[in-house]
């Protein structure tokens, strides 16, 4: 039964790896009989990370490609950093640009001339989503005094929002398809979280990391602190980790999912044009789904920080 | 068990062999510590000129909203209640100047009545005094004219009695005679000077 688990495991983590990759491992790559079509994947190139960007133009394949520059890798103590932008980087800056612009465009309109008027149109739809992610998800979840965190959950739904439908235009790239950008985003929530713990409960903060039961005898104590000190620590890590592979996860996989329905357009227009009708309309249909869960993952993102916040604040009582 | 061990190895190890591919290939796990100081700097950079120019103006406003229309609410209500308060006034008011109005009324209707029953007694009295005083002045006419009926009376029977005693008796002592018999007659003096 294990195995047959682990197998199923390997199996799904097996197709995530890059195809090319593993068929060159086995040698010199054989020459592939003329008749059967070379196996192109064209789904992971789309997805990771690259050093160039893709933009429209009339060559054949409707794409040019824009190399990005390669700077000289910094090494601080042992790690090595790589600044030079990539593809994914360049999508970051854009999301980020287009926060900046439509949010502070936004607050812009809230002029101080009229104070007791709300802005019309665009600028108004900003103001209810962000009144709604402050009175429904940051206010009930992270408590009282909870405005303080405000701020930093909104940037995170907003700037994940963009980067999120960035991905769903043409040519564009889905930064929070990347690992390490969610990782990255679940790392500043992780200290965030840790943060306001240790800001709310001062010297009680070590409650949340070992377990000290009050209420046991001393002979109950030392084994229960044994045994739940690590299980603390594990669900401290768990919850960031869960962030960041849950959105990685949900972007990635929505878009091999759209990636495989446009290939099966062409593989089953191949056989009989007619048949191109159903994936065509299943691509339609997953984009339209793609296009909510990029909302509902930013959304999720933001909901579930400030539930952990909300949570390790809650710790002492 | 060994099986298990390796497989799992030879997973963990799968972005290593992606890398030695070839430089370029860069496979869906694979880390990027470029990519991870990036996405750091941005969101921060975000996180901080957001909350500056963004998030705070946008919740001062909706919050100066709020107050200004929670201000608007509070001083409608005490409006209302101070319109309320008012018109109660004043209905008391009207009510009192009714009641005051009604009183005068009933006051002037009784003064008018009071009036009315002093000016048909007067009326009464003079009335009965005109009357008194009609029969008095009847009874005095009368009074008179019986008198000087009388002294006509008198005169009369004196002269008649006087032609025939100044033929032949003494007048004095006739006219005594008569006079003796008037004066037993009962009546009012009559008064001889009104003559």
């Amino acid at each position: 039964m294990q195995r047959r688990l682990f197998l199923t495991a390997a199996l799904i983590l097996g197709a995530l790896l890059p195809l090319p990759a593993l068929a060159q491992d086995d040698g010199t790559p054989a020459p592939a009989p003329a008749n059967v079509p070379e196996r192109v994947d064209m789904i992971t190139p789309h997805i990771v990370d690259s050093h160039s960007l893709e933009y429209p133009c009339l060559e054949p394949g409707w794409a040019c490609h824009l190399e990005l520059p390669r700077w000289k890798p910094i090494h601080i103590g042992g790690l090595t950093i790589d600044l030079s932008p990539t593809k994914h980087v360049v999508f970051l800056w854009i999301a980020a640009a287009l926060c900046l612009i439509v949010l502070i465009g936004g607050a812009r309109a809230h002029g101080g001339s009229k104070p007791d008027e709300s802005p019309r149109g665009f600028s108004n739809g900003i103001e209810a989503v962000v009144l709604y992610i402050r009175n429904e998800v940051v206010l009930p979840n992270v408590g009282h005094h909870g405005d303080r965190y405000v701020p930093f959950v909104l940037t995170l739904f907003f700037f994940i929002l963009f980067a999120n439908i960035l991905g769903l235009l043409p040519y564009g790239a889905t930064a929070t398809g990347n690992i390490n950008v969610t990782a990255a985003l679940a790392l500043v929530t992780f200290i965030m979280v840790e943060v306001a713990g240790m800001r709310t409960l001062g010297k009680k903060y070590i409650g949340t990391i070992v377990f000290w039961p009050h209420d046991m005898p001393l002979a109950m104590k030392l084994p229960m602190t044994i045994i739940m000190t690590p299980v603390e620590l594990f669900g401290k890590f768990t919850k960031p980790i869960a962030l960041a592979i849950r959105l990685f996860a949900n972007m990635t996989a929505g878009h091999v999912m759209v990636l495989a329905l446009i290939g099966m357009i062409f593989t089953f227009g191949s056989a009989f044009l007619g048949l191109a009708v159903f994936p065509l309309v299943m691509a339609i249909a997953i984009m339209l789904l793609e296009l909510f869960v990029a909302f509902l993952q930013a959304f999720i993102f933001a909901l579930l920080a400030s539930v952990f916040i909300g949570q390790i604040r809650e710790a002492a009582h | 068990m060994r099986k298990i061990l390796t497989l799992s190895l030879f997973l963990l190890a799968a972005p290593a062999y992606a890398s030695e591919a070839g430089a370029e290939k860069t496979s869906l796990m694979s880390p990027n510590t470029g990519l991870m100081f990036w996405t750091l700097v941005i969101f921060i950079a975000l996180w901080i000129i957001l909350t500056k120019y963004a998030f705070k103006p946008i919740t001062a406003a909706v919050e100066a909203r709020e107050a200004a229309l929670r201000e608007a609410i509070e001083t409608a209500k005490r409006d209302r209640d101070e319109a309320a308060l008012l018109l109660l006034q004043h209905r008391a008011k009207i009510e009192e100047a009714r009641g005051e109005a009604q009183r005068f009324i009933a006051e002037a209707r009784t003064a008018g009545e009071k009036v009315r029953a002093h000016m048909l007694e007067e009326t009464k009295a003079e009335q009965q005094e005109m009357l008194d005083r009609a029969r008095r002045e009847i009874e005095a006419e009368r009074d008179r004219a019986i008198a000087q009926l009388r002294r006509e009376a008198v005169e009369l029977a004196i002269s008649g009695a006087e032609k025939v005693i100044e033929r032949n008796l003494d007048t004095d002592a006739n006219r005594k005679i008569v006079e003796t018999f008037l004066a037993s007659i009962p009546a009012s003096k009559p008064d001889r000077a009104s003559r």
